[in-house]
């Protein structure tokens, strides 16, 4: 149905186990239902991409996965978040732990007013108490995988905030990964950059997929094609519907989905 | 409908007389020259002060930056009295309302509840808004008995005798009047100013900003001390050298507390001067060289205050877009 997109070439693996299961999820802004009844698995080591127009409800969903949402009283979320079968939106869980397992990278690149180096390393410092050989070797380790390495290496000491918006962004993936989450969640990480970073950037997500669980959320419809195995559509808070990729591009099941991928509203 | 419209509009505008040059040129004239008068009034109260103070510097030379005597019988004139209460009183100052103007900042932008904060916002503005006068009143009749029965006299008790303490912390006479009195009243007269200021260089942070500091797993006070903080920065610095400037320059609620002792003492809980109290106190019957070295006093304070100030300018105005 559609020639223009091009699709995800690797298969998923329909056995993998679940990371994250949402189950009757709702969520509160004060009085304003939000979400709507939310039921999706997220499986391990896959690429699950939320869609739907803006105000659907995605990056909603999204911050509740890290408990973002927890920092604004007028917020709350009902229902269950099962991480390795425990829920994460219960009031006892230690959401700064929680937070380090499952990782965020915005919108916008928000490098810290720090050196690059400490950026990297300020995420590992706050859980770890590393000697210094291999708080490097995990810094290197990190920003090799963010595909940054290469760029930065000769300034390590100046400040994250001098360099370009993309490589921001991938300091950013770097800092995020340096933790060795186990899930990362990226809110259109891709929406304040260039073709080319952007490009870089879901080169990065493929690589990362092979370790980590990734969920991202994009309003480009060609990017959740290219990169990601399991596609979710949101509309008006709730989950329309849920697949593999291909079948939620190529053969969707519910009308309004069909009409967004092609694109006739949105 | 339209058909008026246009008949209409022709007319009008051949009816309507352009201002053309003249007022423009006026106008244009006026605004310049109420910006010059600025300048001028900035010149002529430089030129004045250093004019009036010329004879104090030439008489007692370097002297009179660094002695402490100030004989109104003899004609001898000291500053540095006046100038270390000046400089004790706003360090003191600074020490006292630095750490709480930051707590307050912090508390209303990151932790406090939302009925909790707007309370507090407004109170802050409306102590911003108290005239010094108050403060020096209620420093005077409430805070200054208050100080003398349970601070200085049980204090003095304990470090009397003591090797330095003994001498900084000892009141001889523990009347409540002295130079940390008064800066504990600057303290409260500037943590508003520092926490209004802060609180916005706070609010201006991107909340996405703290919300990936969060996102790792960051507990409050890291995201506060490593993230927010340096991020605000030299702002904050700037705020601070706002208060800084306010607390060397005010005379009225130093005056009421700061005891008018014109030598120098050793302890902060002893009466002292400043620059501001020296002058106000003394304005109204000088003549001859004790006016000129009061000027003089007015000099050395504005320099102070002035350079000051243009610090904390540049310092505030390097908010850094995000």
């Amino acid at each position: 149905m559609l020639s223009t997109l091009e699709l995800s070439p690797q298969t998923l693996d329909a056995d993998a186990p679940v990371r994250i299961a949402v189950k009757n999820l709702d969520f509160y802004y004060g009085e304003h239902k939000a979400l709507k009844n939310i039921n999706l698995d997220f499986r391990d080591r896959h690429v699950t991409a939320l869609i739907g127009p803006s105000g659907c409800g995605k990056s909603t969903l999204l911050r509740i996965f890290n408990r973002i949402y927890s920092l604004y009283p007028e917020q709350r979320a009902t229902g269950e978040i099962l991480l390795d079968g425990r829920n994460i939106i219960s009031n006892n869980v230690d959401v700064n732990e929680l937070r380090s397992r499952i990782g965020m990278v915005f919108q916008k690149p928000t490098p810290f007013p720090m050196s690059i180096y400490d950026n990297v390393a300020f995420g590992i410092r706050l859980y770890e108490k590393p000697p210094k050989s291999e708080l490097d070797d995990r810094v290197e380790g990190a920003l090799r995988r963010a595909a940054l390495w290469d760029e930065v290496k000769d300034k390590l000491k100046s400040s994250g905030m001098g360099l370009s918006g993309g490589q921001q962004q991938r300091l950013c993936i770097a800092r995020t990964i340096a933790q060795k989450p186990e899930v990362i969640l990226f809110d259109e990480p891709t929406s304040a950059l260039d073709p080319i970073s952007t490009g870089k950037i879901e080169d990065l997500l493929e690589q990362l997929k092979t370790d980590f669980t990734i969920v991202i959320v994009t309003h480009n419809m060609q990017q959740a094609a290219r990169i990601s195995q399991y596609t979710a559509f949101m509309y008006l808070g709730e989950v329309i519907e849920f697949d593999a990729t291909n079948t939620i591009f190529m053969n969707p099941h519910k009308k309004q989905t069909q009409d967004y991928v092609t694109g006739r509203f949105g | 409908m339209a058909a008026v419209t246009d008949q209409m509009a022709p007319g009008a505008h051949v009816a309507r007389k352009t201002p053309k040059g003249t007022f423009d040129i006026v106008f244009r004239n006026a605004s310049f020259l109420s910006a010059l008068f600025v300048l001028l009034l900035l010149a002529g109260i430089m030129v004045s002060m250093v004019i009036g103070g010329w004879p104090a510097f030439r008489e007692m030379g370097l002297g009179f930056l660094t002695s402490s005597v100030w004989d109104t019988q003899n004609d001898q004139y000291g500053a540095w009295p006046a100038i270390a209460g000046t400089l004790s009183t706003a360090l003191i100052a600074l020490v006292i309302g630095v750490p709480l103007s930051l707590g307050i900042a912090v508390f209303l932008t990151q932790l406090a509840p939302p009925w909790f904060k707007q309370p507090v916002s407004t109170a802050i503005e409306l102590l911003a808004a108290v005239p010094s006068i108050i403060y020096g009143m209620w420093g005077l009749f409430v805070f200054v008995p208050l100080f003398a029965a349970y601070v200085q006299v049980p204090l003095s008790n304990i470090v009397e005798g003591m090797p330095i303490l003994g001498t900084i912390l000892y009141s001889r006479s523990p009347s409540g009047l002295g130079i940390l009195t008064a800066g504990f009243i600057l303290a409260f007269m500037i943590i508003p100013f520092i926490a209004s200021i802060t609180r916005d260089m706070l609010d201006q942070i991107p909340s996405v900003l703290r919300e990936s500091a969060y996102g790792i797993g960051a507990t409050t006070w890291e995201v506060v001390r490593h993230v927010l903080v340096p991020q605000a920065g030299v702002s904050i610095i700037g705020a601070i050298m706002l208060g800084l400037g306010r607390a060397l320059g005010e005379t009225m609620a130093v005056t009421f507390v700061v005891g008018n002792a014109n030598r120098l003492s050793g302890s902060i809980m002893d009466p002292g001067s400043t620059i501001a109290s020296r002058i106000a106190n003394e304005f109204n019957e000088a003549l001859g060289l004790q006016l000129n070295a009061l000027i003089a006093l007015g000099c050395i304070l504005f320099f102070v205050t002035f350079v000051v100030l243009v610090i904390a300018r540049i310092l505030v105005a390097r908010v850094k877009s995000y």
